[in-house]
């Protein structure tokens, strides 16, 4: 027994940290390398895709605007305005949520809190986490951007100057997101923890919505317009905002004026650095305090919420029977009560509605171009890519978090295959009513008349019962009933297969859609679409259903002998 | 709260753990009031109660998990309170549900808080190879700790907290998922080390070892200490004679009335 440990309590210990997690790393990578390299390969192709898609964007705008060298001037900074003023909305949220999980959650901060360990140093940790976890913009987004614009550039330093920026601007929403995260456990009760996460989402969202509304301002593509724009868009330019600084360093980097360029970047540096140490010394200083709220204040439901989700669930399922009734009310209340899933959920379609309610300025130039099922066709591919998304990442481990309670499932006077059957009908409940939703408001949006509305309302539909029963079927096939953490089971191989199923499903009923888009492009708005279209569409959405039924039924097939 | 700046510095006359007017509220729930309680060095110290008494929260105020809202804890005559890296450098603690990082190899993690402790590295693989014998981790200790069983991680959380030696081992339910030779090795290996000095404070429902291994014996019913002493002096508390378990139901029955 030691009576004086031979250590300095006061030593900082994040070099230690920062070892071993990148010990874990090297861990994960070999095993990822070693277990599923298939599924490393499909990760990357589908990065690549992402990637080569933004770069091809980007440059078509670039391209299209230095053929006009006067706008150029005026519009290139204003791209990169916008472009850093999203990136510091969506960094500062999602920095937030990462930061609080990492921070008050229950894995690692506890244990780090009982080490001889001073707070700095955890906190340090966890923000440098954060920040590389922020990188995904840069290599998603800020990297095509970049190539694309080399491709209008004629200094090669450019690439140098334009990554110092974008490093140099991470560290800016990163600290905000630590401190908005740590403010939220220190003041905030934890019950009321999720309302404040539903407040901010829906409060980013209402700003968002607000801004581009403005944007509405009558016709698109005409001088008022863009007169009007710019004015309402003028805050966006502030100098104080670091968006300014780093768009401003960007536009001087790619016409040469480097040293212009290197003072915005001497700013946006000195400001990433002062946050920085801000955010970390505020946070580490009263960690203790923060930590204690978050864990030790209210927890727990009131009654009076959970009997109202209970009536909620009651209603939404009326048409079930009240044994698949009880479980798929057991499965909204899961849903409900894990912020993760709901406000993931809410981000996608809230930003998908805000896309669709924002259409109406395209509504004329396409109807005039006989083009008018283009858009509508697009509409459906991002709806089915979103569902694909969900369905793959929240209703697949649905089966497999029931392994540790399968006793339970087991002993219920139910056949297992029912237990399926519920767990196929809450996903499609909900996410019949968001996406038919989505695609309805779409159709509104766009004036679509009522065959074409009900095609695409079909098709959703179609494509809905095919991912709902792919994501339970190949969920209850190849389960992970030892793992209770969702991503770990979605990304396993029983998840690969079902990703790489759900987007084939997706590639292949989008393709009879877009083959029926195509035979219809000469039809004006108002005919109807001829008998070859309306059997492409068919055979897409039977495919689907049949898709579907087929992967229920192996699952269950599998589900009904499973012993765990 | 009291100030714990105008205690006595540390000396090994010090109780090893000391609880003074501790109070814990979660919202309007008072988890445990008013408890005050002094552990010796080399003692071994049971703490039970009942579901919900508020044994992990003392426990968690006791490692610097949780503040008091009201009294004070020392660990080795140090302040556990904000920044109490000189206490938590004598504390190890073992919570019912072990944290171990599941990308690291059992011996990668037990490297980790080697280093965490600063054992030089001589004396860590001379330590290291005892425990790895007593506690038979040996076989998978170079796989990843995420394919390990519950038991398995426990035997390797065990390893590490052992490993710097602690003052103070705080552990919670430590024989669950447990096979019977393993749970004789523990028990061996906790006798050992408060004889050597060390002071175990041990939160269980399983009375038979706390009333195999325990040198005293605290019960904390609805966040209240309502007996602490020797077996003997709990049975003579309870008028019982016969095992800590009529003892325990008699003083938490009363404690209901």
């Amino acid at each position: 027994m030691s009576e004086a440990p031979a250590l300095d309590a006061t030593e900082s210990k994040l070099g230690l940290l920062l070892r071993a997690r990148g010990r874990a790393v090297v861990n994960r990578v070999a095993q990822a390398v070693h277990d599923a390299p298939i599924r490393l390969v499909a990760a990357v192709l589908l990065i690549g895709l992402i990637w080569f898609g933004l770069y091809g964007l980007f440059r078509l705008v670039f391209v299209q605007l230095s053929r006009t060298p006067l706008e150029a001037t005026v519009a290139i900074p204003l791209v990169f305005n916008f472009f850093f003023v999203a990136m510091l909305a969506l960094l500062t949220f999602s920095n937030a949520i990462i930061a609080y999980g990492a921070l008050f959650g229950k894995s690692e901060s506890p244990y780090l809190l009982t080490l001889p360990i001073a707070p700095l140093d955890v906190v340090t940790l966890k923000y440098l986490e954060c920040l590389a976890l922020s990188s995904w913009s840069l290599i998603l987004l800020g990297l095509p951007m970049m190539f694309a614009m080399a491709a209008t550039s004629e200094e090669p330093i450019f690439y140098l100057f334009f990554l110092a920026f974008f490093l140099a601007f991470i560290p800016i929403p990163g600290a905000i997101g630590l401190l908005l995260a740590w403010g939220v456990a220190r003041f905030f009760p934890r019950r009321a923890t999720r309302a404040v996460t539903l407040l901010t989402a829906v409060g980013l969202t209402a700003v968002i919505v607000t801004g581009l509304r403005s944007l509405q301002i009558g016709e698109t593509a005409t001088e008022v317009w863009l007169r009007a724009f710019l004015t309402r868009m003028s805050f966006v330019q502030s100098a104080l905002l670091p968006n300014n600084w780093v768009a401003a360093g960007i536009d001087h980097a790619v016409n040469g004026q480097f040293p212009v360029s290197f003072r915005y970047l001497g700013v946006t540096l000195a400001n990433a650095f002062f946050l920085s140490w801000v955010g970390v010394r505020i946070v580490s200083g009263y960690f203790d305090t923060a930590y204690d709220r978050a864990s030790a204040g209210p927890g727990g439901e009131r009654r009076s919420a959970a009997e109202a989700s209970g009536g909620a669930a009651g209603w939404v399922f009326f048409y079930l029977p009240l044994p698949l009734r009880l479980i798929a009310a057991k499965d909204l209340r899961t849903f409900c009560r894990d912020p993760a899933q709901w406000s993931q959920l809410t981000i996608l379609f809230g930003l998908l509605v805000l896309y669709l309610t924002n259409m109406p300025t395209l509504r004329l130039e396409f109807s005039a171009s006989g083009w008018f099922l283009f858009i509508p066709f697009l509409n459906l591919c991002a709806v089915s890519l979103i569902l694909a998304t969900f369905t793959c990442r929240f209703v697949f481990p649905l089966v497999s978090l029931e392994g540790q309670k399968l006793w339970l499932m087991g002993v219920l006077p139910l056949p297992r295959g029912r237990v399926l059957l519920a767990k196929f009908a809450f996903s499609m409940t909900v996410t019949l009513l968001v996406a038919v939703g989505a695609m309805s408001l779409a159709a509104f949006m766009l004036n679509l008349d009522m065959v074409w509305t009900a095609i695409h309302l079909l098709v959703t539909m179609a494509i809905c019962f095919g991912l709902c029963g792919f994501s339970v079927g190949i969920g209850a096939r190849l389960p992970m009933f030892g793992q209770t953490n969702v991503a770990r089971i979605a990304s396993g191989l029983g998840g690969t297969t079902n990703l790489l199923a759900s987007v084939a499903l997706v590639a292949i009923v989008l393709t009879g859609v877009g083959l029926a888009t195509w035979q219809s492009r000469y039809l004006s708005a108002n005919t109807l679409p001829d008998a070859r279209s309306l059997l492409l569409c068919a055979t897409a959405a039977l495919t689907s259903i049949a898709a579907g039924c087929a992967a229920l039924w192996v699952g269950a097939k599998h589900f009904n002998r499973v012993e765990v | 709260m009291t100030d714990p700046s105008r205690l006595r510095t540390s000396s090994a006359a010090e109780p090893a753990i000391v609880l003074a007017g501790v109070r814990k509220s979660y919202g309007r729930t008072v988890a445990v009031r008013n408890l005050s309680l002094e552990i010796p060095r080399g003692e071994l110290f049971a703490f039970i109660g009942p579901n919900g008494a508020g044994k992990t929260t003392t426990i968690k105020m006791i490692v610097g998990l949780l503040r008091p809202d009201d009294g004070f804890v020392q660990v080795c005559g140090h302040p556990i309170g904000s920044n109490g890296l000189a206490a938590k450098a004598r504390l190890a603690y073992v919570p019912d549900q072990p944290f171990i990082y599941d990308k690291l190899t059992g011996r990668e993690f037990l490297y980790f808080v080697a280093e965490m402790f600063g054992i030089p590295t001589l004396q860590r693989d001379r330590k290291l190879g005892a425990l790895i014998r007593r506690l038979d981790i040996g076989e998978f200790l170079d796989h990843l700790t995420e394919s390990y069983s519950h038991g398995m991680k426990q035997k390797v959380v065990l390893a590490a907290a052992m490993l710097h030696d602690p003052a103070v081992l705080v552990i919670d339910e430590p024989m669950v998922g447990l096979d019977p030779r393993t749970v004789r090795s523990v028990k061996n290996l906790f006798t050992e080390h408060t004889r050597g000095g060390g002071t175990i404070f041990m939160s269980t429902h399983t009375l038979d070892i706390a009333e195999s291994l325990a040198d005293r014996i605290g019960i904390i019913h609805r966040g209240e200490l309502i007996a602490v002493g020797t077996l003997d002096q709990l049975k003579t508390q309870a008028r019982r004679e016969h095992s800590l378990e009529d003892v325990f139901l008699q003083l938490t029955e009363v404690g209901d009335e």
